[in-house]
């Protein structure tokens, strides 16, 4: 696959197709992260392993990145969802855009991994390894909404997941054991987690959905937000993060793994996108020309209430 | 800093009894910012206003703030006063202190230290406020009425009376609405159709109205003065330009047996027909779910006949666009469904009147068919079953108005008159026959409305019963079906059963089907029924929150004609009111884009109720892209603040009620 990968980067950067191949590589610090392969010499630079976590949708909204000119991006099935919500809410021209989507049967887990030792090449299903709480509700093996499928679809896990299943693993489980608390402990859990946050805002900074030139906690006049640390504050922000993004959230789990605390920011995004699907039938990313949920009004709502 | 003036008001003792409004003059006095705080008894009074104009000078105040009453009652006065004497309009501020403090408090300690908070928290506003301009808008001195029933008819007949050119909008083939099929009118007794016909023929000749009948509006676009409207001219399948209304068509249709439902299915009618003789404009129309010509593709006996070839089958709809100033909304209304299938799942409906069962159990529209001189049995009173004059008729009012279990929880207004006026026309035609009547409460109140009612009861001896109907059956008795209205008298207290004739159901007055995905189509509000919404009950009764947009007659609410024709005529005045101007000024209290911080997103876009955002494309000089910001187009946006909620990184504020104001508002009372 990752062979599969660097041919099409160099086909693609010969022929001018595009200027830059934003893809994931091994950076100084020996991990895998984003490089950006203008030079279809350097394509060797390209890496595909269990270890590619890291959702480089981020970039194409970075002026820098821009600058660069005509990209094709490397994504997973995932990630591929946040490129569709970008171009559904203008943000990128999706035609002027090449996504290479990787055949992906889940990431490991970060505890699980030799230091320095990648897998190369390893979509092998007798990878018994542990995988990502997220990648195991995973109904994106197969990334839709791309130009490019890089890998064998029949390798592939099957993109099919009943309800009952999925709200047994992963992040679901853990969704519905959260909710099965009373509302006093739900809140300490969360008074627990947030009060780890240092508002480093990391969540922010790895989300391919927030975009926002000037973010509303960064706006001074009038301070909504409590900027410093403090319990209340962090509770405002993660909250209103969460708002943002109902509706839009793609469930990539960059958020939380980029969160230096360990706090599972993705929950408040899940329990979003699963009012989203059972009150109206939506999800987010799942196609393109869709108007965001919030902000789109249908004469067939259940809006009863507003009579 | 700004130099603010806080004027206190006593309004007569309307505050003064619960506020103490020196107590509170002199703890404003002490804010910071505030250089005058006094208290007088009439702030709106000339002396009041002048002292108002009197501190702006001596002290040069630079912001004003009013403690007194709604600023519904008095912003206009206060702002127009500060202007006067040199200060920007909308940097005064009202407290309202009467109906959100005295008025609703009795403590006058505890009201006195609410007075003064919510002063504070207006001299916070005032101080964050700054100087706007108000918005000046060009208008396109042409307007657009929708619906041509009796009210429509007015309104453009007056429009267009002041010079204006008017685009009347029917979605029937003919002009003259529910009007057209009454027979006559209370309380004068006077025929329906000699008084409307005059104003439909003055309507299809004004060289001022352009007349769309079988047409609708698709969708509407624009904002006050500049309305673009999307209407579809429905297929006619006669070219009416052509057409000279002989009526070969007509008698020459073979298909002969179609409900006709101008007559609400009493008559029949042809597949290529006239709703009734005088329509306007009297050409014809092809029903194509009907004519044989579409069904079978046989026949074509129409064209053949048609000596000036304006029959056409392969005609199609057609979109135009119109541009107009301004919109009235005369939609008019419909009959609540009495049977027990209704389109709105809240209603029960009366499945034990057995309407739509028993033949002669009918509706009050059909009733006025029967007695009409154009209807299906010329005037003469003959039920529907067997032809036979009814000996006894049994009228019941409120089938659905008044009625919060089964119904509608509103009074139809026009049920009580009309029904006295059917046992009326109904005893003229039919010296012996007996008309009883079940009603609630009789409702007359208007000129000569009352004296109509009891001269249909001493005069021309209808029988009175209040009590409900609780069910109505049909038997035979002697051969000839009765229905066996069964009731009680709540005045006696007796059970009342009459074998009638016929029954004829006083049904709710309900706005006409569509009239919700129009106010949709011209973001007006609608209530829990479907009836438009007024901007004001009282001192906005035509206009609706989307300027530029009117409404009259029973699309609003219950109405007779007089109230209709009225209502139609001050809509048409606040047309002409808006035509008469060079340009439309509006408030500048609209929402403002921070264009180099919008992301352009598209939330405010797709939220905005009145289609008021648009996503444009910043360049430099050279024409180089630069960003793409959201951009609000000042003419439409009505200053919800909507899109502000929305916005996630708050790009957009609405000026007057910036975000920065309201949160200076809440902080100081904390």
């Amino acid at each position: 696959m990752e062979q599969q990968l660097r041919e099409t980067a160099k086909k693609l950067l010969t022929e001018k197709t595009v200027d830059v191949v934003i893809g994931y590589g091994r950076v100084e610090s020996g991990q895998i992260g984003a490089i950006f392969v203008s030079n279809p010499d350097e394509v060797e630079r390209l890496v595909w392993n269990q270890e590619c976590r890291q959702n480089l949708v981020v970039y194409l909204t970075r002026k820098e990145v821009q600058k660069l000119g005509k990209a094709a991006i490397v994504v997973k099935g995932c990630d591929a969802k946040a490129i569709v919500v970008l171009a559904n809410e203008s943000q990128i021209k999706r035609d002027e855009l090449v996504v290479i989507g990787m055949i992906c049967n889940g990431i490991i887990e970060e505890s699980q991994r030799t230091n320095g030792n990648p897998w190369a090449d390893s979509n092998d299903s007798s990878n018994k390894l542990p995988i990502y709480e997220k990648c195991e509700t995973c109904v994106e093996h197969q990334p839709k909404n791309v130009d490019i499928v890089i890998g064998d679809p029949a390798a592939a896990n099957p993109d099919t997941l009943s309800k009952a299943e999925r709200d047994q693993k992963g992040k679901y489980a853990k969704l519905a054991k959260l909710k099965a608390m009373t509302q006093e402990e739900r809140f300490a859990y969360w008074k627990k987690e947030f009060s780890r946050c240092v508002k480093c805002y990391a969540c922010r900074q790895n989300c391919p959905l927030c975009y926002c030139n000037q973010c509303v906690v960064d706006k001074n006049r009038p301070i909504r937000i409590d900027t410093s640390a403090t319990l209340k504050g962090n509770f405002a922000w993660n909250i209103l993060r969460a708002f943002h993004l109902a509706g839009r959230c793609v469930g990539c789990g960059a958020c939380s793994s980029a969160c230096p605390a360990g706090i599972d920011l993705d929950l408040l995004n899940l329990s979003l996108s699963i009012a989203a699907e059972d009150n109206f039938n939506f999800v987010s990313g799942k196609e393109l020309g869709t108007a965001p949920l919030i902000g789109t009004f249908s004469e067939n709502d259940r809006e009863d209430f507003i009579r | 800093m700004a130099k603010i003036g806080v004027f206190t008001c006593w309004c007569g003792e309307n505050i003064a009894r619960h506020v103490d409004c020196q107590k509170v003059s002199e703890a404003i006095a002490k804010l910071p910012g505030v250089h005058c705080s006094v208290n007088y008894k009439y702030m709106c009074s000339e002396p009041g206003q002048a002292m108002i104009a009197e501190k702006i000078k001596s002290l040069g105040l630079t912001a004003v703030v009013v403690a007194s009453c709604s600023p519904h009652m008095h912003l206009k006065t206060f702002r127009k006063a500060a202007e006067n004497a040199g200060v920007n309009p909308y940097l005064v501020e009202m407290a309202n202190i009467r109906e959100h403090c005295s008025w609703v408090h009795s403590d006058k300690e505890i009201a006195t230290q609410k007075a003064i908070e919510l002063i504070e928290i207006a001299v916070e506003k005032v101080r964050h406020n700054h100087s706007l301009q108000p918005i000046e808008v060009p208008v396109t001195k042409r307007a657009l009425v929708i619906g041509a029933g009796v009210a429509g008819i007015q309104a453009a007949l007056d429009i267009a009376a002041a010079g204006h050119e008017v685009v009347l909008v029917e979605k029937e083939p003919s002009v003259g609405g529910k009007m057209a099929g009454l027979s006559e009118t209370f309380p004068t007794l006077d025929c329906s159709q000699c008084i409307l016909t005059p104003r439909m023929v003055e309507v299809g000749q004004h060289p001022k109205i352009k007349l769309m009948t079988w047409s609708e509006v698709e969708k509407v676009e624009g904002y006050i003065g500049n309305f673009k409207v999307t209407i579809r001219k429905k297929a006619r399948y006669v070219d009416i330009s052509k057409c000279t209304g002989c009526g070969n068509c007509w008698n020459s249709c073979p298909n002969k047996k179609i409900p006709n439902s101008f007559d609400y299915n009493l008559g029949n009618r042809t597949a290529i027909y006239v709703p009734f003789p005088q329509a306007v404009p009297a050409r014809p129309v092809i029903d194509a779910t009907q004519c044989l010509k579409f069904k079978t593709g046989k026949c074509g006996i129409c064209q053949t006949k048609c000596a000036a070839g304006a029959i056409n089958f392969e005609d199609k709809d057609e979109i135009v666009v119109e541009e107009v100033g301004a919109i009235v909304v005369a939609t008019g209304y419909q009959l609540y469904q009495i049977g027990k299938e209704q389109e709105n799942p809240n209603l029960a409906g009366y499945g034990e009147y057995g309407y739509g069962k028993y033949k002669d159990v009918i509706d009050s529209l059909q009733f006025e068919r029967l007695i009409s001189a154009s209807g299906p049995t010329n005037g003469e009173p003959k039920r529907p079953s067997d032809g036979r004059i009814p000996a006894k008729i049994v009228f019941i009012q409120c089938v659905g108005s008044r009625d919060n279990a089964k119904g509608v929880s509103y009074c139809s207004k026009i049920c009580c008159m009309y029904t006295a006026k059917h046992t009326m026309l109904y005893r003229h035609k039919v010296h012996d026959g007996e008309a009883h009547v079940f009603y609630m409460d009789i409702r007359s109140g208007g000129k000569k409305y009352d004296e109509f009612v009891r001269r249909a009861i001493e005069q021309d001896g209808a029988i009175y019963h209040r009590g409900r109907v609780s069910k109505i059956t049909e038997e035979e008795i002697d051969g000839v079906k009765k229905l066996i209205v069964r009731g009680a008298d709540t005045l006696t207290g007796r059970p009342v059963t009459i074998e009638a004739d016929m029954v004829v159901l006083a049904a709710a007055m309900t706005p006409t089907t569509g009239a919700e995905s129009l106010a949709q189509k011209l973001s007006v509000g609608y209530d829990e029924y479907g009836f438009l919404s007024e901007s004001h009950p009282k001192l906005r009764p035509v206009e609706t929150n989307s300027a530029g947009v009117f409404v009259c007659g029973a699309c609003q609410g219950p109405k007779d004609i007089p109230e209709s024709v009225a209502q139609a005529s001050a809509a048409a005045a606040k047309v002409l009111i808006m035509l008469s101007q060079p340009h439309l000024t509006r408030e500048p209290e609209i929402a403002k884009v921070n264009e180099n911080l919008c992301a352009a997103c598209g939330a405010c876009v797709k939220t905005c109720p009145y289609q008021a955002i648009t996503i444009e494309e910043i360049r430099d000089r050279k024409g180089n892209f630069v960003k793409k910001t959201a951009r609000v187009n000042p003419g439409l946006c009505m200053g919800c603040g909507t899109c502000v909620a929305v916005c996630p990184s708050k790009s957009v504020d609405l000026e007057g009620f910036t975000e920065e104001q309201v949160y200076a508002q809440v902080e100081s009372l904390m």
